[in-house]
């Protein structure tokens, strides 16, 4: 059934470029569909002459060996697919129409997300209508077929039941999204954490077994998914953002003459509701192509310079990302890193404005969240030392209570704990879930440590020392050096942890930086390296704290 | 508490244990691995001289290393077709988390294997046997910390946990579920500790007989 209906679309559309083609039909001069038959006629007679030009333009190769290479993708769900040799979806008989225009076979050729633009770039494929958003970057790469034959936006897909509306209801969520998304940028400045994947195809099975509570991508793909009836039962798109223009691209060099015959094509494929026949046989959404019909029938936009006309054509989505002063330099070191010592670096954080400021906030973040994590345990351990060493027993069962109870926890719910009480007094914010981050990893380490404490407190009672109040206090601090001066370490080596409840801190901005960035594994280990160094610093400087501390009760000792 | 009842989904128990089996098979496979690689260590750093520096500073890096850093650096720096042996090494969730946590228990058990080493050696079987209490302690703090696994998506108990939370509309109950799970976890753990405590005395009593029938 389905393919007796894309055999029916094709006569359609082949039908309707016939009669948009006829010479009988009477086109004004400027109209693209004039403009199209001059350049294909121009074209065909420099054949065959033409063809054994080395620097011929690649619409002439095209019409001497009578086919098109045109890239697809082989599974993006109604758009593009291949079962063997069967091809379907929108792309793909957008392939062939075109096709059809030029009077020449189709070749298809697989390319995914990576090879796309290399493709091209090596001539192996002449056209490329693979789901590639047109953004700003991307223009200096190919060169974009303007009108763009489909616009996709970033769907928000999320269990029915869950209350999230807009980007307000993010901060402090996690979002499942693919590497390198363009709108991964906006999701990470509502406050969104981020969890990564590689291919955007595990996502839906990820929500089904709910490692992702929320995924963000195209609505294009998640349009196939919400066509099987369980899963649009129990999933929801809550919203869309960042609307991205879908374009065919042809290489830079080379193709004058083939890009501008696309963009004729394109204009008369809007026009005349061809993009819209065939998105309606491949039951996709139409709104986007609906507006472009009104669009490209305007007596303004319906001629041979429509294509380039600002007030017709869409603009690409702005995704050139300011590079720092010394992008550069870093650049080149990269490079002589290569070629020197065939080691590849990649550091995304230091290469773009944006990057480098979250590289540097993550930095700050880092630091103030191991100095407040110290600084806290060392309070609660104090605290609980105090309340658990001391003789009135209620005072000393409760703060043994919250011991216990602080041990039982597991320290990702510990910070959970302290998020979901601290937002329901303040707006969420970033010094928010840093002081949350701050007082669990405080309370749990401190607990501890005030443990060890008040056993030490016990310890000397039990010796009949004759030391009281502040200054049994000390020599139990002393006492207890090494166990406290652990549980300050361990506070330290948790703080990566607090990027769980959505504290700003140096492995959250890394992995928001590789998220719209290249360098995963160089980033990654340079965050284990600053840890483990600033980790190791911390030992030092607990270690001079523990010899203070244990010089001082031997001293005490020696007077007593 | 009767509304929190009301709207837990009637297979949140199930799923809640099956999460914190999750929780102990990454404890044992971390403490396994951690179990090897820390007796080696303990064994050089026991022989002293460079094998001895080279067992001392692996341990010191060990220490140092954050659990959840190491837990994304696993996987996000290790390349998705890495192989070792011919075999592909490609990391489930549970395998990346207990990875993860074989820095800590490697660098635990060759600290404790060290002191069980030197007290075989200096003939205190007793003091020896402490490295058992020692270990089990180990893995009970591995249970806990097996709870990153969250942050990746590893259905472990602390996930279910909060997975069931996210579809609680009140504070009061999801307040009052995280504390069911700190009871759910933290029986295991006292029951843990308890028996660490019982064995040490053990041990304690049994030490000072030795040390009677020698004197």
């Amino acid at each position: 059934m389905r393919r007796l209906l894309a055999v029916l679309t094709g006569w359609l559309i082949a039908c309707g470029l016939f009669l948009g083609l006829s010479p009988l039909q009477a086109q004004p001069a400027n109209s693209p569909d004039a403009a199209l038959a001059r350049l294909l006629d121009q074209a065909r007679a420099r054949l065959p002459g033409a063809c054994s030009q080395p620097n011929a333009d690649r619409l002439i190769k095209i019409l001497c060996a009578k086919r098109i290479r045109i890239g697809v993708r082989d599974y993006y769900p109604l758009f593009a697919t291949r079962n063997g040799d069967q091809r379907e979806g929108y792309e793909v008989e957008v392939a062939l129409a075109i096709g059809r225009m030029l009077g020449v076979e189709v070749e298809f050729v697989r390319v995914n997300a990576a090879t796309r633009i290399p493709l091209l770039a090596e001539d192996r494929i002449d056209l490329v209508i693979a789901t590639m958003g047109h953004n700003s970057q991307r223009d200096s790469q190919v060169r974009f077929i303007r009108p763009h034959y489909y616009q996709s936006e970033t769907s928000v897909v999320a269990p029915r039941v869950l209350p999230i509306a807009n980007m307000n209801d993010l901060p402090g969520r996690t979002v499942c999204v693919t590497v390198g998304n363009i709108s991964n940028a906006e999701l990470v400045s509502r406050g969104a954490r981020l969890m990564l994947f590689d291919e955007a195809g595990v996502l839906p099975d990820r929500l089904k077994d709910q490692t992702c509570t929320l995924a963000a991508q195209d609505d294009s793909f998640f349009a196939y998914y919400f066509t099987d009836p369980d899963f649009a039962q129990r999933f929801f798109p809550k919203f869309a953002f960042a609307q991205v223009p879908w374009g065919m691209a042809v290489a830079r060099q080379g193709s004058d003459e083939l890009a501008r015959a696309l963009d004729l094509i394109s204009q008369i494929f809007h026009r005349d509701g061809l993009f819209l026949d065939i998105a309606r046989s491949q039951r996709i959404g139409t709104t986007f192509l609906e507006q472009q019909q009104r669009v490209w029938r305007k007596p303004e936009c319906n001629t041979d310079s429509g294509a380039t006309n600002p007030a017709c054509v869409l603009a690409p989505l702005a995704a050139e990302l300011k590079p720092t002063p010394f992008a550069g330099a870093v650049s080149a070191f990269e490079s002589w890193l290569d070629s020197h010592a065939d080691i590849e670096l990649s550091l995304p954080m230091l290469k773009t404005a944006p990057a480098w400021s979250m590289f540097q906030e993550g930095v700050l973040n880092s630091l103030i969240l191991i100095v407040g994590a110290l600084i806290a345990t060392l309070a609660f351990a104090l605290l609980f030392g105090a309340a658990m060493g001391f003789r009135v027993a209620p005072l000393r069962w409760l703060a043994r209570l919250v011991t216990v109870t602080l041990q039982s926890s597991p320290i990702v719910l510990t910070l959970v704990i302290a998020a979901a009480i601290v937002h329901a007094f303040f707006t969420y914010s970033d010094a928010v879930a840093l002081a949350a981050s701050i007082a669990a990893l405080g309370l749990a380490n401190g607990s501890n440590a005030g443990q060890a404490l008040s056993e030490a407190v016990w310890s000397l009672r039990a010796e009949r020392t004759t030391a009281r109040g502040f200054d049994l206090f000390t020599r139990a601090l002393g006492r207890s050096a090494t166990q406290i001066v652990a549980f300050l370490v361990n506070a330290a080596k948790g703080t990566p942890i607090a990027s769980f409840i959505g504290a700003p801190e140096l492995l959250s901005a890394l992995t928001d930086i590789t998220s719209f960035s290249s360098g995963r594994a160089t980033t990654y280990t340079l965050l284990l390296v600053f840890y483990t160094v600033v980790v190791i610093g911390v030992v030092w400087l607990c270690g001079k704290l523990r010899l203070y501390l244990e010089g001082r009760q031997r001293r005490a000792e020696a007077v007593a | 508490m009767n509304s929190l009842l009301a709207e837990l989904s009637g297979d949140f128990l199930p799923r809640f244990l099956v999460g914190m089996a999750v929780n102990f098979e990454i404890a044992v496979v971390a403490l396994a691995i951690g179990l090897a690689l820390g007796m080696l260590l303990a064994l050089g750093r026991l022989r002293g001289g460079a094998a001895g520096v080279a067992a001392a500073s692996a341990v010191t890096l060990m220490r140092a290393a954050p659990t959840f850093v190491v837990m994304f650096f696993l996987l996000n720096a290790l390349p998705r077709e890495a192989s070792l042996f011919g075999m592909p090494l490609a990391l489930s969730g549970v395998m990346t988390v207990a990875l993860s946590l074989v820095p800590y228990s490697a660098a635990y058990v060759s600290d404790a294997g060290l002191d069980a080493l030197r007290h075989w050696r200096d003939g205190s079987t007793v003091g020896a046997l402490l490295f058992l209490p020692n270990v089990t302690r180990a893995f009970f703090v591995l249970v806990m910390s097996s709870s990153a696994g969250a942050a990746i998506g590893v259905t472990e108990g602390i996930t279910v946990i909060l997975r069931q939370a996210e579809q609680l509309h009140s504070l009061d109950d999801r307040l009052l579920l995280f504390a069911l799970g700190i009871v759910m976890f933290g029986i295991p753990l006292q029951l843990g500790f308890a028996l660490i405590g019982l064995v040490q005395r053990s041990l304690g009593r049994r030490a000072a007989v030795t040390d009677e029938a020698s004197a």
